[in-house]
C-alpha cells in the first residue's frame, strides 16, 4: 500500500518538478519573481479546452496550439510588464507587485470568457496498468514519461548547446555575459518562452487528467516555489529534486494523516528551509541581488 | 440609507486594515502577503473572547489585539532574517499555514462551516452594540483612533527610526539602533492593529469562516495599500475608499454582477501594473516601494 503512495507521489512530483523548473528558468537567471507564472500555467489548460473541445481539433493539435498560445502569453508578460520595469532598475518588490497585477488580470479575463466553474476535458476514466500490486493509470504513465523526456532533453541542452552555455553564463554573471557579446534581451525572452513551455506542458497533462478552473495556477505555483527553495535556488536540477521531494512528502501526508494537512506540511517545510538552509539542499552560494 | 451606513462601516474596517499594513509596507518596507492571516487570527480570537469567555467589548478587543500581536512574533522573529523575495515568501507561507489550520482544525474553529451567531459585544456592562448605527459609531471611533495613532506614530521618534531603517538600514545600524528590534516592534504593532479590524468584522457580520481570510484577501489588502499609497496617513485611507466604493461605482453603471466582479479585479490588476510603472508611491502616498 505504501508503495502505491510512493509511486503516486513520484508522478505528482515529476509534474511539480516540471512546473518548478519552468519557474526556476526565469528566477535563476533574471531574479524576476514571476508570480504571473501561475496564470500562464492556468491559461494553457483553457487554450487546450478551447482548441480541443470548442473548436474540435484532434488532441495532439490542440496541445500544440495550447503550448503556442501559452508561450505567447508568457512572452507578453515579459515584454509588457517586466521589461519596462527592469529597464528603469526597479526593485524586486516593485516587480513582484506588478507580477501580482498581471496574474490578477489574466485570471479574471479567463474567468470572464470561460466562467468561474471547473471544466472537464476528458469525461472518461483512464485505464490502468498493474505492476504486481501497484496500479498506475495510463494518464499517469504518460505524465511520467513526458516529464522524464523533457527533463533529459533540457539538461542535455543546458549542458551542451550554445543556448545552454549562454543561459548558464547569464545566470552566473549577467553583466559579464552581456559584455561578452550575448544578446541578453533576446536570451531573456527565449528563457521566458521556454519557461512558459514547461508550464504549458505540465498544465495540459494535469488539465487532461482532472480538469481546470481559473484559479488552479496559484496552488501549483506555490508548490513549485517551495520545490525551488528546498531544492536550492541557482541550480537547474534543484527544482526537479525539490518537486520530487514535495510530491512524495505530500503523498505520505495523505497516507499517514489526511489530504487536508498537505498544505500545512508543505509550507512548514518552506519556512523551516528558509530559516535553517535558505540556499536549499543542493545549496550553492548565489549572487546577491 | 442603511446601505450607505453599511458601506461606511466596511470602509472603516478597511481603513484600519490598510493603515496597519502601511505601517509594515510603507514605513519599514516589509512587503507582507500574510495580512489576512492576522486579520483572521484577530477575528477568531475575538470570537473566543466573546463566545467562550463571555467577555465584554473592551477586554475582548484587547485580548484579540494582544493575542494577535504575540502570534505575529512567531513569524516575525524568524522571517526578519530574510530579505526581499524570501521575506515575502515567509509571510506567504505563514498565510497558507494559518488558513489551513483555521480550515481544518474543525474541533476548534468549526473549519469550513464557520462560526455563526457571534453575539454583539457589551460596552461598560450597559450598552449593547448591535444594529447599524451602533456599529457605525464603534467602527468610526476605532478607525479614527487608529488613524490618529498612526499619524502620531509617523511623527514620533519611533516612526522616524522606522523610516530610517526603511531608507538606509546600514546607517541606522551604524548609529547604534537595534534594527531587528525596531522591525519586530513594527510587525507586532501592525498585526495587533489589524486584529481590531478582525474584531469589528466578526461582531458586525456575526459570522466568520476561513475563506474571508485566505491568500486572495491578503493580495487584495496589499493591492489596496499600494494603490492608495504608502508612507503617509492619507494613502491607506484613499486605498480603503477606492476598494470599497469601486464595486459600487461599477454596479451604478449597471454591469451585471457576474462580469462586474471580474472587471473589478482586472481594474485592480491594471492599477497595480500602471502604478508600479509610473507612480510607485501610489495615488496619495509619499513613499515609493523599493
Amino acid at each position: 500500500m505504501i508503495w502505491q503512495f510512493l509511486v503516486n507521489g513520484l508522478i505528482t512530483g515529476m509534474i511539480y518538478g516540471l512546473v518548478a523548473l519552468g519557474f526556476a528558468i526565469v528566477y535563476n537567471t533574471t531574479r524576476i519573481f514571476h508570480i504571473a507564472y501561475a496564470a500562464v500555467y492556468m491559461v494553457a489548460g483553457y487554450f487546450l479546452l478551447y482548441f480541443f473541445r470548442t473548436v474540435g481539433l484532434p488532441l495532439y493539435l490542440g496541445v500544440l496550439l495550447a503550448i503556442a498560445g501559452t508561450i505567447a502569453v508568457g512572452l507578453a508578460t515579459e515584454v509588457l510588464v517586466y521589461s519596462p520595469l527592469v529597464r528603469r532598475n526597479s526593485s524586486s518588490n516593485v516587480i513582484m507587485v506588478s507580477s501580482i497585477g498581471a496574474m490578477i488580470i489574466i485570471i479574471n479575463v479567463v474567468a470572464m470568457l470561460f466562467g468561474n466553474e471547473t471544466k472537464i476535458l476528458n469525461p472518461g476514466i483512464s485505464g490502468t496498468i498493474s505492476f504486481g500490486t501497484l496500479l498506475v493509470t495510463h494518464t499517469q504513465l504518460f505524465q511520467f514519461f513526458s516529464a522524464l523526456i523533457i527533463f533529459v532533453l533540457f539538461f542535455l541542452f543546458l549542458k551542451y548547446s550554445q543556448f545552454g552555455i549562454k543561459t548558464r553564463a547569464y545566470r552566473d554573471d549577467p553583466v559579464l555575459s552581456e559584455v561578452m557579446g550575448t544578446n541578453t534581451l533576446r536570451l531573456k525572452r527565449t528563457l521566458f518562452m521556454l519557461s512558459s513551455f514547461f508550464a504549458a506542458v505540465a498544465s495540459c497533462l494535469i488539465a487532461y487528467d482532472v480538469g481546470m478552473n481559473p484559479y488552479v495556477g496559484m496552488p501549483i505555483l506555490l508548490n513549485a516555489v517551495v520545490a525551488l527553495i528546498i531544492g536550492g535556488v541557482g541550480r537547474f536540477e534543484a527544482p526537479v529534486l525539490g518537486g520530487l521531494i514535495i510530491g512524495i512528502l505530500q503523498s505520505f501526508v495523505v497516507y499517514f494523516a489526511s489530504a487536508r494537512w498537505q498544505d500545512a506540511v508543505t509550507f512548514s517545510l518552506l519556512i523551516i528551509f528558509l530559516l535553517l538552509r535558505p540556499q536549499g539542499i543542493l545549496g550553492e552560494k548565489t549572487r546577491t541581488v | 440609507m442603511d446601505y450607505i451606513l453599511h458601506l461606511i462601516i466596511l470602509i472603516n474596517i478597511y481603513v484600519i486594515i490598510t493603515t496597519s499594513t502601511n505601517l509594515m509596507v510603507g514605513l519599514v518596507n516589509m512587503l507582507s502577503l500574510g495580512q489576512a492571516a492576522f486579520y483572521g487570527i484577530g477575528a477568531y480570537l475575538s470570537v473566543l473572547a466573546l463566545m467562550v469567555f463571555n467577555w465584554p467589548l473592551i477586554p475582548a478587543l484587547l485580548f484579540a489585539m494582544a493575542g494577535t500581536g504575540l502570534i505575529s512574533l512567531l513569524i516575525a522573529f524568524p522571517s526578519l532574517r530574510l530579505k526581499g523575495d524570501y521575506f515575502v515568501l515567509a509571510t506567504l507561507g505563514f498565510q497558507l499555514i494559518v488558513f489551513t489550520v483555521l480550515y481544518n482544525w474543525i474541533s476548534v474553529t468549526r473549519g469550513p462551516f464557520g462560526i455563526p451567531g457571534i453575539p454583539s459585544p457589551q460596552l461598560f456592562g450597559a450598552i449593547q452594540i448591535s444594529g447599524l448605527r451602533s456599529y457605525l459609531a464603534l467602527s468610526s471611533v476605532l478607525a479614527v483612533l487608529v488613524v490618529f495613532l498612526f499619524y502620531h506614530l509617523i511623527h514620533s521618534p519611533f516612526g522616524r527610526a522606522l523610516r530610517g531603517v526603511r531608507d538606509d538600514e546600514l546607517s541606522m545600524k551604524a548609529l547604534g539602533k537595534n534594527v531587528t528590534a525596531l522591525k519586530i516592534q513594527a510587525f507586532a504593532i501592525s498585526s495587533s492593529f489589524i486584529a481590531i479590524a478582525g474584531f469589528l468584522y466578526a461582531t458586525y457580520v456575526s459570522y466568520i469562516d476561513p475563506t474571508s481570510f485566505n491568500l486572495d484577501e491578503s493580495i487584495f489588502i496589499l493591492s489596496a495599500v499600494i494603490v492608495g499609497g504608502l508612507g503617509n496617513v492619507r494613502g491607506p485611507v484613499v486605498g480603503a475608499l477606492l476598494i470599497i466604493l469601486l464595486p459600487e461605482a461599477l454596479r451604478f453603471i449597471g454591469l451585471p454582477d457576474s462580469i462586474a466582479a471580474n472587471l473589478r479585479q482586472i481594474i485592480y490588476g491594471l492599477a497595480l501594473i500602471l502604478l508600479m510603472r509610473y507612480r510607485p508611491q501610489g495615488l496619495a502616498g509619499t513613499y515609493a516601494i523599493k
